[in-house]
């Protein structure tokens, strides 16, 4: 079977390679957004298992226990959990990432409890102090999951996750790197799928899984030049290709992203320090998240820049014509984050279309006339 | 401009204190327009974010824009900042007191001035905005996101509190300390801002003052637990002022020591807030509906009153060890204890503090039903309410009821569908009653 295969069959079948871990006797902890460092749960032989929730399931039992003004994936996601879609977790953690999935934790935890269960604080602010608090937690996390597991936690091995880690950021940036072409030899929708596939089996397959994909692709015989508008795609949770493979039916090619499904968890690696924690916490607490703080600086102009000079690069690095804002709504975080964003990318001249959706493929339908408008404007 | 008829949105009090609040509210942005005036520094802030003291210690006048944005709905004159801040690309379904909030500065900032007719003479720019993540997130983004608006020094703070299920004793130090660094951090960047340092013996008496008021308001709400009640509901959401808004003042202590002498002498004399006092209810949760606070007096004319309430005074007097001796320190502790109040015994019970907290309510005020009221646009206090309802419903049988609409966007609220439902409730107290 291809790579390509491979990865089709996992982003279609998201819990299998899970579940047969699990049902092999291997433990799998399940977390939510970008807080959670994989490198940890690795380490003590467990298994990370990124929550996903279903663009295309109807949420049809959450609400019985979580009102319909939270944040939809978060609701998707317990929503699948109620309906055991996630029996095969053996742990459960949850960061304080942003106000619903810190509600959304003691809601899980209480109804649907796993025999591992645990929520780290995240601070908001940023800073060495935070960084400080923010090691101590996971200091706190590794001891639970010690306790639980009984496992001790082998100094040797969180390094050698760090480094397996990095490797599949590696990967992963150097499979970013072929969109950089004009046409992107990878697709916004293949990329998905790639990103997707790794959430739910461990690193080493996934490094391994890449690596295949990134050499067929190389094989790809080379696509004539064309025309089409590059796009940039700015939001949180985008799991399911329906969106990004819209935009690309309307005539455009996805290339960059900054999602928490995207390269908010990936890009930037995990420094090797002497021990090994002090580089997990630093890396962990920088997470581009619109729930995190940045200090201000300066003026309005350099506090832009400060907060968004990484997104500016990628938009020259690119070479991107337009940017695309999918809110998963009822983020606030990313709500008041959006119109400072494209106030920067604005003054850059890169035009901004922003989209607010119900994490649902029934309501991407009626996003088409907007990003084709977007698309022809930007043309 | 056209003066506009006021809509008749609040409630009619039960307590002579209560109705001299609009005086203490006008004074809030009467005082920030004077300190302008009189160069003064003036910051934007956060309710509820525990730094209320280190503020007053500092000499800073605070304005708190939450509050701002409540007086709009309750003066029903917030159309026009929603509506500004939706233009500039905020969505409809973000918390509407920051919507009101960014409306607002935004309006003045293109008007040049204060927007005409604002409620109680508006808020004047401010000379710093200060932050916290206590509470929700929004309460530093908004800040943040102001910055398109105002080009004033931001600083905001980290209030964390520990998961019920964390083992305290091994996170207390760390969690106390983050706080503390926190303050520190504020109090160098208050210090930079105003070119003086902080006194501690000045933080110590800001402290002892707010200590002191809201140990008089724990008491006054602990004489609510009398039959008839002395004081409902909507006292609670105008007498609240003082205990946020003047925090860390004597103002404050004085306000609620005559409110005390004022509902001790209610309970003497079994003064009501109805003549026929049929049902006791408990607010469960959720930010008030400041558009139709009038409807607490709806309840009241089928003899329900609403007799305690778990929004606004989120937390009991706590005992800071007295080996602290630090201000900052003590403030740091005192956070804690607050955020881990029924820890102890939701670990023992039912797993959450908020069941322990209402629960004890139930019992202590002889409540017969418990109303929520779900806000479309704010997630920190209307996510879980559901989950809360399901607990309790484990432990009492009592009729519960979630109404939904907004704390200020009068857009998601539907008089005929809440009258509909509080007959229903009614109805249920009635049945239970009748039993």
């Amino acid at each position: 079977m291809t790579a390509t295969a491979q990865i089709e069959e996992l982003y279609n079948h998201r819990g299998k390679r899970a579940r047969e871990l699990h049902d092999s006797g291997k433990k799998i902890i399940g977390y939510f957004c970008c807080f959670v460092p994989d490198e940890i749960i690795t380490a003590l032989g467990l298994v990370p298992y990124r929550i996903q929730g279903s663009q295309s399931d109807p949420i049809d039992q959450a609400d019985a226990y979580l009102e319909p003004m939270a944040c939809p994936f978060a609701r998707s996601c317990f929503n699948l959990a109620l309906k055991g879609e996630y029996a095969f977790l053996d742990g459960f953690v949850a960061p304080h990432s942003c106000d619903t999935i810190e509600r959304l934790y003691h809601i899980w935890h209480h109804n649907k409890p796993s025999p591992f269960n645990h929520m780290i604080n995240v601070p908001h602010m940023m800073g060495p102090s935070s960084t400080e608090f923010y090691r101590k937690e996971l200091g706190y996390f590794i001891k639970r999951l010690e306790q639980w597991s009984g496992q001790k936690l082998d100094p040797g091995r969180l390094k050698e996750a760090v480094v397996l880690y990095n490797q599949r950021r590696a990967l992963l940036r150097e499979l970013y790197e072929l969109r950089k072409s004009d046409p992107p030899l990878v697709s916004g929708t293949e990329i998905i799928k790639v990103l997707v596939a790794g959430m739910g089996i461990p690193a080493a397959e996934h490094i391994e899984l890449v690596k295949e994909f990134i050499g067929e692709v190389k094989q790809r015989p080379q696509p004539k030049r064309e025309k089409l508008p590059r796009i940039f795609i700015w939001g949180n949770e985008i799991d399911d290709i329906a969106f990004i493979q819209l935009v690309e039916e309307c005539g455009a090619r996805v290339v960059m992203d900054d999602l928490c499904t995207g390269t908010r968890f990936f890009w930037e690696d995990v420094p090797e320090t002497p021990n090994p924690l002090d580089g997990i916490a630093d890396r962990y607490l920088q997470t581009h998240c619109p729930r995190s703080n940045v200090p201000q600086t300066q003026t309005r102009e350099k506090d832009l820049e400060n907060r968004y000079g990484y997104i500016g690069r990628a938009i020259r690095d690119w070479k991107v014509d337009g940017a695309i804002f999918y809110i998963v709504r009822y983020c606030d975080t990313c709500e008041l984050e959006g119109p400072d964003l494209r106030e920067y990318l604005n003054g850059m001249k890169i035009p901004v279309l922003m989209i607010e959706d119900d994490y649902s493929t029934s309501t991407i339908g009626q996003l088409r006339t907007r990003v084709q408008a977007f698309l022809e404007m930007i043309g | 401009m056209e003066e506009k008829q006021q809509v008749k949105t609040t409630a009619i009090k039960g307590t002579e204190m209560a109705r001299r609040v609009r005086g203490l509210v006008k004074n809030i942005y009467q005082s920030a327009h004077e300190a302008k005036a009189t160069g003064k520094k003036v910051a934007y802030f956060m309710v509820a974010s525990q730094y209320d003291e280190i503020i007053r210690a500092m000499d800073i006048v605070p304005l708190p824009t939450e509050n701002y944005a409540g007086l709009c709905a309750a003066k029903r004159d917030m159309d026009r900042f929603l509506l500004k801040a939706e233009a500039d690309g905020y969505s409809q379904v973000l918390c509407s007191y920051t919507r009101i909030g960014l409306g607002f500065d935004s309006l003045r900032k293109e008007l040049g001035r204060i927007p005409e007719n604002a409620p109680d003479g508006g808020m004047p720019v401010p000379d710093m905005m200060l932050g916290s993540s206590a509470v929700c997130d929004p309460r530093f983004k908004w800040y943040q996101a102001a910055g398109r608006y105002l080009e004033v020094p931001t600083y905001s703070i980290d209030c964390l509190g520990p998961p019920v299920q964390a083992d305290l004793n091994e996170v207390r130090d760390y969690y106390i300390k983050y706080m503390k660094d926190q303050y520190l951090g504020l109090i160098a960047f208050l210090e930079k801002q105003t070119g003086k340092k902080l006194d501690p013996d000045r933080l110590w008496e800001t402290i002892r003052l707010s200590d002191e008021a809201w140990r008089l308001w724990y008491e006054i709400d602990r004489l609510r637990v009398a039959v008839p009640c002395p004081m409902p509901v909507e006292d609670h959401f105008s007498i609240m002022v003082a205990g946020h808004y003047y925090s860390g003042t004597q103002m404050a202590v004085d306000f609620y020591q005559g409110l005390y002498d004022e509902v001790k002498s209610k309970v003497e004399n079994k003064t009501g807030v109805v003549d026929d006092e049929k049902y006791r209810l408990l607010y469960g949760g959720g930010l008030p509906p400041w558009h139709t606070l009038w409807i607490f007096n709806y309840f009241e004319s089928f003899g329900a009153v609403f007799v305690i309430e778990n929004v606004y005074r989120g937390y009991d007097p706590v005992e800071v060890p007295s080996r602290v001796k630090d201000p900052v320190e003590y403030l740091a502790w005192r956070s804690f204890l607050r955020f881990t109040q029924r820890y102890e015994e939701a670990k023992a019970h039912s797993g959450n503090p908020t069941v322990e907290k209402l629960l004890g309510y139930i019992t202590d005020y002889r409540i017969d039903g418990v109303v929520f009221h779900a806000c479309r646009s704010c997630r920190a206090m209307t996510v879980g309410q559901v989950h809360l309802k399901n607990l309790l419903g484990q432990y009492t049988d009592i009729p519960m009821m979630q109404l939904v609409s907004d704390m200020v966007d009068l857009r998601d609220y539907s008089e005929a569908q809440w009258k509909a439902q509080i007959g229903a409730f009614i109805e249920a107290l009635a049945g239970r009653t009748a039993k």
